[in-house]
This record gives C-alpha cells, structure tokens and sequence, in this order.
C-alpha cells in the first residue's frame, strides 16, 4: 500500500513538474489549458519573479480592474454596522489571536495571510447593498487572502471586489482559477494580496493536475514573495488552497498529502509550502495530511463556522522548513469584530477567516546537530 | 431568498431536502445557493427518500446529482431504491452522476444482484474516478 501511495506520489511531482517550465526548478506555464482567463490576462503582462533575482514585478492587475463604480453604500443594517468596525476590538474567539493592525504587515512589518470561505461569492451577493464594502475591510485586514467558492458565470465579481477593496486607495491585486467541479455547479480559488507588501510571481499560477480525479476541486497553487527592499532575503512559499467535498473528505486530506509533498519538489529552492483553505475537516480529521513529517496546523481548538458549532478551515505548513511563521494565528470574529449579528455574519458566510503571521524574511535553513541524521535531508 | 437563508443553516436546513434538490433546476442565482445548502446539509430526513429517488430521475443533471448524493448520504435507509441508482449508473449520460450513483450504492450498502453486477462492470471502466468508487463501493456492500 505504501509503495501504491509512493508511485501516485510520483505520478503527481512528474505531471506537475511536466506543466513546470523547467522541470523540478521551473514555474508552472502560464498558457496551459487549465488556466481560466483572467489568469491568461494577467500572466500576459507580468514578469518573472526569479527567487533571489531581485527582479520585482509589475503592477499587472491596474488595466484589468479598471476604474469600475464601487456601487452602491449604506442602506443596510450590515453596511451600517461598517462604519463602526473600523477599529477591531475584542474579538478573539478562545485561543486565537486577532490582526493588530488594519493593514496588515504595514503594522508590525510581518505578513498576514488569511483562508476565508466566501460562500457562494457570486453576482448576487456582491450586489446587496455595503456586502463589498465589508467584504473589502475583511480583506484589507491581510496581506493575502486565500478565497474560495467564487461562483460567478461572470468574470466581473472578483475584479469588482477588488475595486471595492482599493478604493480607499489600497493597492491590492489578485489572481483566480478556472471554474472546478464534477457537476454544472463549478466553483473557483482566488488570492487577494496586498501588493504594497506581497507580490506573486505570474509564471506560477496554475492548478495542480489530478489524473486520478481524487480531488472534487483540484487546488489552486501560486507562489509569492514578501516585497521588501531586499528581494534576495525575502520570505518566498507556495500557497495551495483547497477547498474539499464534504462527502469525501477522508480521501482528499489523504489526497493532499500528496499534493503536499509534490508542492515541496516542485522548486529545489522553494522549502516553503502553505496549505489553506475549508477542509471540511477540524485539525483531529486530517489524514495521512496530518502525519506529514513535521506538519503544523494553524487552527487548533475553536470553530471556524459562523454558527461556531465545526472546525473546517485551517493553514498548514511543515513547521521545520516554514520557520517565518511567528506562531499567531486567529479566527477572524465578523460578529464581534465588525458589530455584526449571527443573522448578518451568516448572510456574509458559513464561515470564518483564518489566518497566520508570518515573518518577512526567509529563515536560514534548519541545520542538523552534529553527528545526528536530519529527518528532512 | 430561501435557498440563501437555507444555506446558512447547516444541517438544520435538511428538513427542506427536496425543496433545495428541485431548485437545482432553477435560475443560476437560486441553484448555487441551493448546491450551498446541500453541501453542508448532512444526511436527508428519511421522510424525503421517496421523493429523492424520484428527483433522481431528473432529466436535469445538477437536480439528478443532488438527489442521487443525498440517497446515498442517507445510506442503508436508503437501499429499498437502490434499482433507481443501478440504473443510473448504467444508463445515465453525465458522467458525475454515474459516479454518484456508484457512491451511493456503496453507502447504502446495495446487496442486490443487479447492484452487484452494475459495480462490478462499472469497476473495470476505462475511466478512473467510475472504477474507483465502485471498487470501493463493492467493498462497502460486503461489509
């Protein structure tokens, strides 16, 4: 059995390193087929991120977003309750720490990154009224924000929302997936990120390829890099975000051990991966995803859910290798932090954001005591 | 909008199991809040079983998916239709509902003669997911 687990393992690293540009050290190409075409538009104009390279990239998201109306303000107990919101305050759910900042790594010079389950994000949520307003200040809480379940036959929502979110003349861009599902009902992955203090690198976007078909919604994987002055010390990670079905959550996490480990190949100067996203699944439900050597969850002992009864949503990464987290992480409280009743929580989501610090300089590798064998080498 | 409100109630909204099942077939706006709510909703209330194998014989592929899925999410409770998804899975022309119903004969532990043989044929296709599952589901139906 392990040696069957071995050879889809391989399976997995030879396919995603044959949609690499160079193999084990390439990026993922840009123009493959499995790439929707927002994604098309933005890897058209962007430049390569180059690990080390000191090469920054362009701002490749400005002609794309457009200088769109923000809509429409004000007019709903929700987007009432915005103007109040603006400063968190108590806001913890038991365990968890809250962002100290409105902006992010601008604060405190660390990297929040957040997993957030916008449940069915689609033309008609966006459109109710102050619903982007305060989905925009959610975001704008973080770095980067990884989303899941768009489900929009239009392209213009995200591009809306991210309007929304600069217009306070933040400047966040994102990049988004094809539309994935087994069914007609087909959802999507973005990531929203805060250029001012992360960038990704546009030849690195891509969705992870699945010969077996064991992944309902095959995960959406970019990689970024903290902007800092000094891009060769900056922290670089592969995300993967991920979004289960509830029905065959055993055989995912397990699936996504795999995709785990082949994210850890895919660049030989890459250690970091950070796995995120609603995994229909609390932190005891994780699988052969658990047993990763050294694999750390996040999210431990809260709920994630708006109805505050289930935890599904988590940020993993192996903890050796991914030494820039700084240990906070939180569940991000709509009721609390923005004034909100359960009622209008849940008519935002079904679930919570999580999130994590990380630091923005990339930690030396780990070395091995003398004389002992490193379990990663 | 009802599927919307539904979606937010999590298992609690399976009492309207049909309701959102049959809005499947409608607008894109009410179907995607109506997959939400299926999604999460757990197992169907075994009142719902007999109108759920009749939806699964909808000629639209989301309603027909949805119902075949909550049949088997209601497992041995459901077995008594078990020959609605023997013949889905044989004869239907989307493939996610095919696949669907090889699941739901696993979960409903499907011991017929004809579920049997419509695993057993369905585990040797060519396609990988359908093998799968009903591999698996033949396990299932042993136990």
């Amino acid at each position: 059995m392990a040696r069957k687990k071995s050879k889809f393992s391989l399976l997995m690293w030879l396919i995603f390193s044959g949609i690499s540009g160079g193999g084990i050290t390439g990026y993922l190409k840009p123009n493959i087929p499995i790439i929707g075409p927002l994604i098309a538009k933005f890897t058209d104009t962007g430049q390569n991120l180059t690990a080390g390279s000191g090469n920054l990239l362009t701002e490749s998201a400005s002609g794309l977003l457009g200088n769109q109306s923000s809509g429409s303000y004000g007019g709903s107990a929700v987007a009432g309750r915005l103007a109040s919101a603006r400063q968190p305050s108590n806001g913890q759910q038991q365990g968890a720490i809250q962002p100290t900042t409105a902006a992010g790594s601008q604060g405190n010079g660390n990297l929040l990154i957040a997993s957030f389950n916008i449940q069915v994000l689609g033309q008609s949520k966006i459109s109710k009224p102050g619903m982007k307003e305060l989905l925009a200040h959610v975001i704008r809480q973080f770095d980067l924000v990884a989303i899941q379940e768009v489900r929009a036959k239009a392209d213009n929502v995200i591009p809306d929302l991210v309007t929304t979110v600069n217009s306070n003349g933040s400047r966040y861009n994102f990049v988004i997936g094809p539309r994935l599902g087994r069914s007609n009902s087909k959802e999507q992955y973005t990531y929203v990120f805060n250029t001012n203090t992360v960038e990704h690198d546009p030849s690195s976007v891509g969705t992870v390829n699945d010969p077996k078909d064991l992944l309902h919604r095959e995960p959406f994987v970019t990689r970024f890099r903290a902007r800092t002055q000094s891009p060769a010390q900056a922290f670089t990670f592969w995300m993967v975000n991920i979004h289960t079905d509830p029905d065959e959550v055993p055989e995912e996490v397990d699936a996504l051990a795999d995709v785990f480990q082949v994210m850890q190949k895919a660049r030989a100067d890459e250690d970091d991966v950070i796995l995120l996203g609603d995994l229909n699944a609390s932190e005891k439900q994780l699988g052969r995803l658990g047993k990763l050597p050294g694999m750390q969850w996040t999210v431990s002992g809260v709920t994630t859910n708006t109805r505050k009864n289930k935890a599904y949503d988590n940020i993993m990464f192996q903890g050796q290798a991914t030494r820039e987290y700084t240990g906070r992480w939180g569940v991000y409280d709509l009721e609390r932090n923005l004034g909100l009743s359960r009622e209008q929580a849940l008519q935002v989501s079904d679930h919570l954001p999580v999130w994590a610090e990380f630091r923005v300089w990339e930690a030396p590798p780990p070395t091995s005591p003398v004389g002992r064998p490193s379990l990663y080498n | 909008m009802a599927a919307e409100y539904l979606a937010q109630q999590g298992s609690e909204a399976a009492f309207a199991a049909c309701e959102l099942t049959a809005a499947c077939g409608d607008t894109e706006a009410i179907s995607d809040w109506a997959v939400a709510a299926l999604e999460q909703l757990g197992a169907p209330p075994s009142s719902t079983i007999e109108s759920l194998a009749r939806m699964a014989q909808s000629k639209n592929p989301l309603t027909s998916y949805w119902a075949v899925t909550l049949l088997g999410r209601a497992g041995p409770d459901a077995a008594v239709h078990q020959q609605v998804l023997v013949t889905l899975l044989q004869q239907s022309e989307d493939s996610a509902v095919q696949e669907k119903a090889a699941w739901s004969l696993g979960r409903m532990q499907a011991k017929s003669q004809e579920a049997t043989q419509a695993l057993e044929q369905a585990a040797q296709s060519p396609e990988v997911r359908l093998s799968r599952v009903a591999a698996k589901s033949l396990q299932q139906t042993k136990t």
